[in-house]
């Protein structure tokens, strides 16, 4: 019950965050949604036996399942290493906004840098054009 | 044998050849066309022996495991159209000192027309199915290849040819998959001599299907024909070789290989006979059109084919015999007209029956070669293609897979002769008669006459004594069909229906011939649709269709992309709900008061972390998302987990503050478009896991393999924390999958972001932060760091009994890096660490433990103990893994510890939707912070 309610709330916080425009959020949404999942996968070991599968310390009986646990373990260290991944993507993508770029290598579609840049522009001056106007 | 040695020996030629060229220019035509013909006389001194039934086999191992080996055979099929491959080519090759340019790619001409002689043969000796798709797939890139160096206005014609021809070879890899099912092998000749293999599977009548459709794209059958004329763009002798005498026979071949097996069955006739005549029909009007000589040649070609392809349809002794026989005389006349019409063109500039005239006169010999050639394409005795025209009548007489079927098929093949007569007679009367127009012109050199008149004056020869040829066609006949009767052939049978049907050819060919304005009137009013548009047209939709297709997937918002997996998950959701039964219940209770808190943390942070506008609270909250998770696995006992998700969370934030150091910006508020939607499908999403969490997880006793590794973690590996023994010992595979991740992410990270970028970053940034604010923490940094990196060896060493292992020994040292890297602001770094190494090596040091047990047979990451239980390998696969992660939290402070220039905002991702980002920017403006 109070495991849905985690999930529940950590994978609504991270969907609402990675349908987000800004990068940033997204990275944050795919750090909430990892935990809602790893929670979820916790789960599945079953929640009435709580106790760590440390053998000899604790009531054998009362353990909680530990191969999910390896799973999860594993998964958090690969989520941080995409997630640094994401961070450098963010920093590296933000070169190209700023148009940093020496030359618009032309076809535009594809990595959307030059494009980005151009629109960023446009949108500047058009949001100026109408700040005047108002 | 004597095939392998035949096509070895074109394939030495085909790497010979441009060398040779290197040396003696186009001359190299010469000894590479006698090496050909060399090779032809080879193959055919085992005529004697094949003849008499022999089938010469030779198989190699080459994919035993599939049961696939590279077979050759010879039988007379095979022989036949080995002497048809190398005596055109050595004819052809002869033939090409004399019209090839110097401006001409000569070496490389010679190269592709001697590889694709080795190819074709390849393809005519092959005796496994594969090996032939694989030769007959060579063939067709070898065509591409040849019409492609007539320059670039061969493109977009070589373009067409290779995808007509290419999806035929599509059509073969099914169809010789589809018969390698049914049959259970894929050697030709155990296939051919059973058609009961074949015929009793369901698969055989989609397997003829996709045979007839290849064979249909390589010989130009409708409606592929439009690729063969275009292919005339290429230079006269490639047509002549590929385009006329030997590669669209390939189509041919393929039918008459798999004869044995179809030719039984009704299908198979009342698809071909069809086909073939409509071809035939339409081939031949269709060159009646033209008034280009090449034109004209390169539509009777596809109307010849079809001939043909009806014959073998009809599958009678007498059709299969024709088929064979005009198979021969048609690469034998209708290589001698090319030539000659290459020739021409040399000569006289124009391949134009409306600009060329009375050649006759000037050029002779050329047309007297020319006349004789067309007698033989228009059926006239004494010439062998009278013989196999009359065959070919007598064999559609024969035709009875349908009441009727016989002088209908008849009525259709004169018809098309009818037509072939007339446009042979415009070939010789528009070129040679009528008022001269150039009377500079004189002959050419007897060399370049020489190929076509051997290839004229076999067709003259070969005529009266065309019983020369009997005994390897019957024996040919045979290879199609296992029951054929022999079938004696005579320029003179008697009077038989088919010498009737030869003299209403002619008689109506020469009055189309004679009232030839007329018919041209007729003709220019005629609508036919043009192939090739029509192709293109229908590739340009495909590929349209294909950027549709694709649309979604190039959107540069990551939302577009991303909501389409989420929204699955409330069309799972609520399917579930329909379909499951009812749940079983909990074993015991599942929530404690405990819970409840961490619920509420939960819910306070991720509400804050959603809705922030601040970088640093938004990252802060997230973090505290993290924190509270962690205390939730705390709660559920995995301690271990809680440990490490503390850790990288400790590091993440870090990390992301790195990132975005510098920056006085805020996050956009959302515009209310996509605010409502996105909170919507994040509640769908959110509560359908929710629903899935509740119904489908815990609702059980802990699980087998739990306690197996529960009771057995101890005994086995001597561990006592079992989710530590699990990683290490019980899944070690997993964990070194799991560090490759590690050094794939530090990997794209170092070549993402070029050390220059943050390098130059640094210097600045100590004018602008000052040291002073640093003093506290590099003094503890001085003892911490230390401190923390042997706490860190510490936990790697004990990692296998107790917590602590290759992860959170590294995460700890990634935290001391992190540490004095924040310290170090702007400094040099005081430590000497490089990321490309750090990842390498432990990225080596993990594999090569697991495989150092290897070459001792044992599996990969089998443990190995020093004396005194010391378990060596789990310690080095761990330091491995030690040395990855650390390696990536380098390369992080590395690249992205860098500063950013001032003033970059956090980057809307995608800014398509320009009314939303001046919304945003109104509404944000003060806080753009530009």
């Amino acid at each position: 019950m109070t495991a849905a309610l985690v999930v529940t709330v950590l994978v609504s916080g991270g969907v609402y965050l990675i349908l987000q425009r800004e990068l940033l959020r997204v990275v944050l949404g795919f750090i909430l949604l990892g935990h809602g999942v790893n929670v979820v996968i916790i789960s599945a070991g079953g929640m009435a036996n709580r106790e760590p599968a440390l053998l000899g310390q604790q009531d054998r009986a009362a353990m909680a399942d530990p191969l999910p646990q390896a799973f999860v373990l594993t998964a958090i260290v690969i989520a941080f290493a995409i997630t640094v991944y994401l961070l450098s993507l963010l920093k590296a993508g933000d070169a190209d906004d700023d148009g940093r770029r020496a030359e618009p290598d032309g076809s535009g579609d594809g990595d959307g840098g030059p494009d980005t840049a151009g629109d960023t522009g446009t949108a500047d001056g058009s949001a100026g054009a109408n700040g005047g106007d108002r | 044998m004597i095939s392998l040695i035949v096509l070895g020996g074109a394939a030495a030629l085909a790497l010979l050849g441009p060398l040779l060229a290197r040396f003696m220019g186009r001359n190299a035509g010469y000894p590479i066309a006698a090496g050909l013909a060399a090779l032809a006389v080879l193959a055919n001194t085992s005529a004697g022996r094949i003849v008499d039934g022999d089938v010469l086999t030779a198989s190699y191992a080459w994919m035993p495991s599939l049961g696939i080996s590279f077979g050759l055979r010879m039988d007379g099929l095979s022989l036949l159209f080995v002497t048809i491959v190398l005596g055109v080519g050595a004819l052809v090759l002869a033939y090409c000192p004399s019209y090839l340019d110097d401006h001409y790619p000569v070496a490389t001409v010679y190269g592709l027309l001697t590889g694709f002689a080795a190819a074709m043969i390849g393809l005519v000796t092959a005796n496994d199915l594969v090996l032939l798709y694989v030769f007959w797939e060579l063939t067709t890139v070898l065509s591409f290849l040849l019409i492609n160096t007539a320059g670039p206005k061969a493109a977009a014609p070589a373009g067409r040819a290779l995808i007509v021809t290419a999806m035929g070879g599509f059509a073969l890899l099914g169809a010789v998959v589809m018969i390698g099912v049914a049959a259970g092998t894929t050697d030709l000749g155990v296939i051919t001599a059973d058609p009961a293999l074949v015929l009793s599977s369901p698969l055989a009548v989609p397997a003829a299907a996709l045979l007839i459709l290849a064979a249909a794209t390589k010989s130009a059958q409708l409606p592929f024909t439009f690729w063969l004329p275009g292919a005339m763009v290429a230079m006269t002798p490639i047509s002549a070789y590929l385009h006329a005498a030997t590669m669209v026979k390939a189509g041919i071949y393929l039918l008459m290989r798999f004869s044995p097996v179809y030719v039984p069955t009704t299908a198979w006739s009342t698809v071909l006979v069809p086909l073939g005549l409509l071809t035939a029909v339409v081939g031949a009007v269709l060159a009646l059109r033209e008034h280009d000589l090449k034109a004209i040649l390169a539509h009777s070609t596809v109307s010849q084919l079809g001939l043909i392809t009806a014959a073998i349809g009809v599958g009678t002794s007498y059709a299969l015999s024709a088929a064979v026989l005009h198979t021969f005389a048609h690469a034998l006349f209708k290589a001698t007209l090319f030539m000659l019409v290459g020739i021409i063109d040399k000569e006289a500039g124009s391949r134009d029956v409306r600009e060329l005239g009375g050649l006759r006169q000037v050029m002779p010999v050329t047309a007297t070669l020319t006349g004789i050639a067309a007698l033989s394409m228009a059926g006239i005795p004494p010439l062998i293609g009278f013989v196999s025209k009359e065959t070919l009548f007598e064999g559609f007489l024969e035709a009875d897979f349908a009441p009727g079927a016989g002088p209908v098929a008849a009525t259709a093949a004169v018809i098309a002769s009818v037509l072939t007569f007339a446009y042979s007679a415009r070939i010789v009367y528009g070129a040679f008669f009528g008022t001269l127009s150039q009377p500079d012109l004189y002959e050419p050199r007897y060399a370049f006459l020489a190929p076509a008149a051997v290839a004229a004056l076999l067709g003259v020869l070969l005529g009266p004594l065309v019983s020369v040829l009997n005994p390897l066609t019957d024996r040919a006949t045979t290879d199609l069909d296992p029951g054929a009767e022999p079938v004696t052939f005579e320029l003179w049978p008697g009077i038989t229906p088919a010498l009737f049907l030869s003299l209403v050819t002619v008689a109506a060919g020469y009055a189309l011939f004679h009232w030839r304005d007329r018919v041209d009137a007729l003709l220019g009013r005629l609508w036919v649709p043009d192939g090739a548009a029509v192709f293109d047209r229908i590739r340009a939709r495909v590929l349209d269709l294909g950027a549709l297709v694709g649309r979604p997937d190039t959107d540069p918002a990551p939302a577009a992309v991303l909501v389409r997996p989420v929204l699955l998950l409330p069309v799972l959701a609520v399917a579930a709900g329909v379909l499951l039964p009812a749940v079983p219940a909990y074993p015991g209770p599942v929530v404690r008061g405990l819970d409840w808190v961490v619920l509420g943390l939960v819910l306070a942070v991720v509400l804050g972390a959603a809705l922030t506008r601040s970088p640093v609270a938004a990252l802060a909250t997230t973090g505290f998302a993290g924190l509270t998770t962690a205390l939730w696995l705390l709660l559920a006992g995995a301690p271990d987990v809680a440990l490490t998700l503390l850790l990288v969370e400790i590091l993440t934030t870090v990390v992301a503050v790195l990132v975005l150091r510098g920056r006085g910006v805020r996050l956009h508020r959302p515009t209310r478009w996509r605010r409502i939607p996105a909170a919507v499908t994040a509640l769908a999403a959110g509560l359908s896991l929710g629903a899935g969490t509740l119904a489908l997880t815990g609702r059980r006793e802990p699980s087998a393999v739990g306690n197996y590794l529960l009771d057995t973690a101890e005994p086995a590996v001597g561990g006592t924390n079992v989710v530590n023994t699990i990683l290490v010992d019980f899944r070690g595979m997993d964990t070194f999958g799991e560090a490759v991740v590690v050094g794939a992410a530090a990997l794209g990270l170092l070549v993402l972001i070029r050390r220059t970028e943050a390098g130059a970053d640094a210097r600045p940034r100590v004018a602008r932060d000052g040291p002073a604010d640093t003093v506290v923490m590099r003094v503890g940094s001085l003892v911490l760091a230390p401190l923390m990196g042997a706490l860190s060896l510490f936990l790697l060493w004990r990692g296998h009994d107790e917590p602590g292992g290759g992860f959170i020994a590294s995460l700890v040292a990634g935290v001391a890096v992190l540490f004095l890297r924040l310290a170090h602001r702007g400094d040099s770094w005081p430590l000497r660490l490089r990321p490309e190494p750090l990842v390498g090596a432990g990225l080596l040091l993990s594999l090569l433990t697991g495989l150092a047990v290897m070459p001792l047979g044992l599996p990969f990451l089998t443990p190995v103990y020093l004396p005194g239980e010391v378990l060596l390998s789990s310690f080095v696969f761990d330091l491995g893994i030690f040395s990855m992660v650390v390696g990536l939290m380098v390369a992080a402070v590395d690249r992205l510890g860098g500063g950013t220039r001032a003033g970059s905002s956090l980057g809307p991702v995608h800014h398509r939707d320009v009314r939303e980002d001046q919304a945003d920017r109104h509404g944000a403006r003060p806080e753009v912070g530009r």
